[in-house]
């Protein structure tokens, strides 16, 4: 074959470039048609579940025993917990803001999960089902509370599961029973004489960071202004 | 949050984009029938024959990164499932199975075409006799057609991984930056399909191409000029990204502060910048200007091209700060 040099002539460089182009157009409005960026209906309307639990930050003291606890309870490794605390404020006005899974109504975690593993209890309690997780960690990024943890022991991810066994049986969390300054108040939100009920419709507890968007349905926190 | 994404996500995200690039630069080449013009032609060779191992290999490293679905491999398969229509990772796992076969199979049918010597050696083997109802089947069409539909799903692989990072939302910021402040569109799978054509065609053109075909620049004057507008686009983009993530503020421009000041500086620039953007940039200027590049320059800029590919993506994967609480 003759080898001899060649010029791309402008209309194959035109029809190139625009093939190209129009390549890339389908594929990335295929590909955002399937991958939905934004949320399931996000919204910062308040969502409420039948459980409520409200942190009070102004009487909480950071002394981790919720940590501890919950570390126990659930068995998980040393040094893992379902929450985690955040030191706040400065030295002379320091506060601490415990963070947990919020249970959200639009479940960003669930969103990014492969296998679909999470799921919403009719009560409004976010449960994971490791069965089905393959330890991708993708949900433990999507949570804008970074409320998941990974279990390196059983390779899957992992979140407060708001002690269900315990809290199905008429108990407490553990991490409410454990609270020392009684920072942790856990009550049914549909009984509007509970402590919890009545300290959300007065407007106290609120969500933490709605403009997430992701309508935490059970945590509430008390935060000073 | 503890970083959980490490080196074996940034070099699944980089050999996906590598061998989504180099199919694309491949399928350049033939769907403009330049690969019919000379005798042996490294761009389709090396393209088709890297595309599909490196992304397989690509996927392999997804699968060593999972917790229980490495030890109970069988839950690899729950990850196909439709139900949840949101993953990006659901569809990522789609892809990838159409795209690596295709891709495959293109390598195979490239090495069957070029080296005709291979195929009288399948045609010749007895164990393959029951395959010779193929032999019917003309190479050349067949090979078109599976390029023109694994074009699709390269664009697809390339995008996704972009997507992906960009469908965090809130949770890391610095992932799902704008392409402008104020603008709608995420930035990162435009980035990651533009670096992903860069490192492709650094691979087939600058390294492959060049140590075979010297005069390559000669033969193929628009290449070095295509090339140039990549590095060009990238360049735009790179800098987009960082001004969008300055101006954001929070914990996106804590992370482009970390990158391009802070403790990732110096993998940034000399690393990424240098070997990525700034020499390829000063090779191709001069390859469009004189009409070729040495063989040297050529093989710097390809193996600068690949190697800041690699960074590039390590260094976005572990920038990203999540929100503040």
């Amino acid at each position: 074959m003759d080898i001899e040099k060649q010029n791309l002539s402008r209309r194959q460089l035109l029809s190139l470039g625009l093939t190209a182009g129009a390549l890339t157009a389908v594929s990335t409005t295929i590909g955002k048609g399937f991958a939905a960026e934004t949320p399931d209906a996000p919204g910062t309307e308040d969502q409420q579940a039948t459980y409520a639990l409200i942190i009070d930050t102004t009487v909480c003291t950071g002394c981790g025993a919720c940590v501890a606890a919950c570390n126990i309870k659930n068995e998980l490794p040393e040094g893992q917990s379902f929450i985690h605390p955040i030191i706040k404020g400065d030295e002379h006005t320091r506060w601490y803001l415990m963070v947990q899974c919020q249970h959200c109504a639009v479940m960003y975690c669930n969103q990014a999960c492969p296998t679909d593993a999470t799921y919403i209890r009719d009560d409004g309690v976010v449960i994971l089902n490791d069965k089905l997780c393959v330890g991708c960690k993708a949900c433990i990024y999507a949570c804008p509370y970074q409320a998941r943890i990974f279990n390196e022991q059983k390779g899957v991810a992992d979140k407060c599961w708001l002690c269900m066994d315990l809290v199905l049986g008429g108990g407490l969390p553990a991490c409410v029973q454990a609270c020392i300054p009684g920072a942790r108040i856990f009550g049914r939100s549909d009984d509007p004489n509970s402590q919890a009920s009545q300290l959300i419709a007065s407007g106290l507890a609120k969500p933490l960071h709605p403009e997430f968007g992701t309508r935490p349905a059970v945590l509430r926190y008390i935060i000073e202004e | 949050m503890e970083p959980q994404w490490g080196w074996l996500i940034a070099i699944y995200l980089f050999l996906g984009g590598l061998g989504a690039g180099c199919f694309l630069a491949a399928a350049a080449f033939e769907l403009t029938r330049k690969r019919y013009q000379y005798e042996f032609c490294a761009v389709t060779l090396t393209g088709s024959v890297v595309a599909g191992p490196a992304v397989a290999i690509g996927a392999i490293l997804l699968i060593f990164d999972l917790g229980a679905g490495l030890h109970e491999p069988w839950r690899i398969l729950y990850m196909f499932s439709l139900r949840n229509f949101h993953s990006v990772m659901m569809w990522g796992v789609w892809i990838l199975s159409i795209f690596i076969p295709l891709a495959l199979l293109y390598g195979l049918l490239e090495i069957l075409d070029t080296f005709p010597g291979v195929r009288r050696w399948f045609e010749s083997r007895k164990w393959l006799r029951w395959l010779r109802f193929l032999h019917q089947i003309p190479l050349r069409p067949t090979k078109r057609i599976i390029v023109i539909i694994g074009c699709f799903f390269a664009i697809a692989t390339a995008l996704y991984t972009g997507v992906l990072m960009s469908a965090m939302g809130p949770a890391v910021p610095f992932w799902s930056t704008s392409v402008l402040p104020c603008v709608g569109g995420r930035m990162r799978p435009v980035l990651f399909l533009v670096s992903a054509l860069s490192t492709g065609i650094g691979l087939t053109v600058d390294l492959a191409a060049t140590m075979t075909v010297r005069e390559i620049a000669h033969r193929v004057p628009a290449m070095p000029a295509i090339h140039l507008a990549l590095i060009g686009l990238e360049t735009l983009l790179l800098g987009l990204l960082f001004i969008t993530a300055f101006v954001d503020g929070g914990v996106s421009a804590q992370a482009a502060q970390d990158i391009v000041v802070g403790p990732h500086s110096i993998i940034f620039w000399v690393l990424i910048v240098v070997p990525g953007f700034i020499f390829p940039f000063v090779v191709h200027v001069y390859a469009v200007g004189l009409g070729r590049h040495s063989a040297l320059s050529g093989l710097g800029s390809g193996v600068g091209i690949v190697a800041a590919g690699l960074f590039l993506r390590y260094l976005i994967l572990i920038a990203g700060i999540p929100a503040a609480l």
